[in-house]
């Protein structure tokens, strides 16, 4: 049950982090925003390794151990964020946020049976069914979007006249 | 042509979740968020050296904006956990479901500067078709 709560606080963090790259990039521009961000966490978990006492796994040796596949989540992370820029900046943010959901949730149900052997027809009607979800709130907001736009060009025009 | 990058984004996000959880096979928690953003880290310095050729320099951002690196801890610290445990799939769906209410929260209470919009009844069926696929990926 943690492992589940953990997951969800998880999101919750991820947007609150959104917000704060948002204004991070405003201040100080798309890459140095994220630098920040970067360089910060490297010290901050950096000094909890040695906190934690375990500061023998940066040993040279053991670095070497590990296959060199793995150590590429950080380069997937960087080239995610640059095909995301590329695809938000043509498209709307209902395809974006649908479309990266689908990408997401397809390569984790072909890595779950990589790692895991784990596959199940019920996975994926559930991925169908969280982006039928997602799908029909993106179409609500953007309607809504639209009828405060509406509606503010029209108070525009009745002052004017 | 957009859309491919867009789907492409989606899956490398993927992978970096399922790499980073592989990387607790080796390393404690603190271990590959170290790993994790020093590589990045080290990529962006030299993509922003190379490109704007100038001193490094994180002036002109409010305070609270340099927390993010203890956001960027816990939350590579806690995708890693849960993957490990739960798999890529079911972590991926909840984190989902946790971004779609704190998202309806900021957009409620207009918290971080956001524009307020309030929550409306109407949005309660998107929200449990999204939580009906959560309980099947994770039962399944």
């Amino acid at each position: 049950m943690v492992f589940y709560i953990t997951a969800v606080a998880n999101g919750f963090l991820n947007t609150i982090n959104k917000m704060v790259n948002v204004k991070a990039g405003e201040c100080l521009g798309t890459a140095r925003g994220a630098l920040v961000n970067y360089i910060e966490a490297s010290v901050i978990a950096f000094c909890l390794i040695f906190i934690t006492g375990n500061g023998a796994e940066l040993d040279f040796s053991h670095i070497r151990e590990v296959p060199l596949l793995f150590y590429m989540g950080s380069v997937c992370g960087l080239v995610a964020m640059i095909f995301l820029i590329i695809g938000t900046s043509h498209s709307g943010a209902m395809t974006s946020t649908v479309l990266v959901l689908m990408g997401q949730l397809g390569i984790a149900i072909v890595l779950d049976y990589v790692f895991f052997g784990e596959f199940s027809f019920a996975k994926i009607a559930g991925i169908f069914l969280i982006l039928a979800g997602i799908a029909w709130k993106e179409r609500q907001s953007g309607a809504e979007r639209q009828e405060r736009i509406r509606s503010a060009l029209s108070e525009e025009t009745e002052g004017k006249t | 042509m957009y859309f491919l990058f867009l789907i492409l984004s989606g899956i490398f996000q993927g992978l970096m979740v399922s790499l980073n959880g592989q990387l607790g096979n080796y390393y404690s928690l603190f271990g590959i968020c170290f790993f994790v953003h020093a590589i990045a880290a080290v990529l962006l310095v030299l993509y922003v050296k190379g490109k704007e050729k100038k001193p490094l320099s994180f002036r002109g951002a409010p305070p609270y904006v340099f927390l993010v690196g203890f956001m960027g801890v816990a939350m590579v610290a806690s995708s890693s956990w849960c993957t490990l445990r739960i798999g890529a799939t079911a972590m991926l769906s909840l984190s989902v479901i946790g971004q779609m209410i704190s998202s309806a929260l900021v957009d409620h209470y207009g918290w971080f500067g956001a524009e307020k919009k309030p929550f409306r009844l109407k949005q309660l069926p998107c929200y449990a078709l999204v939580m009906a696929g959560i309980f099947l990926v994770v039962q399944g």
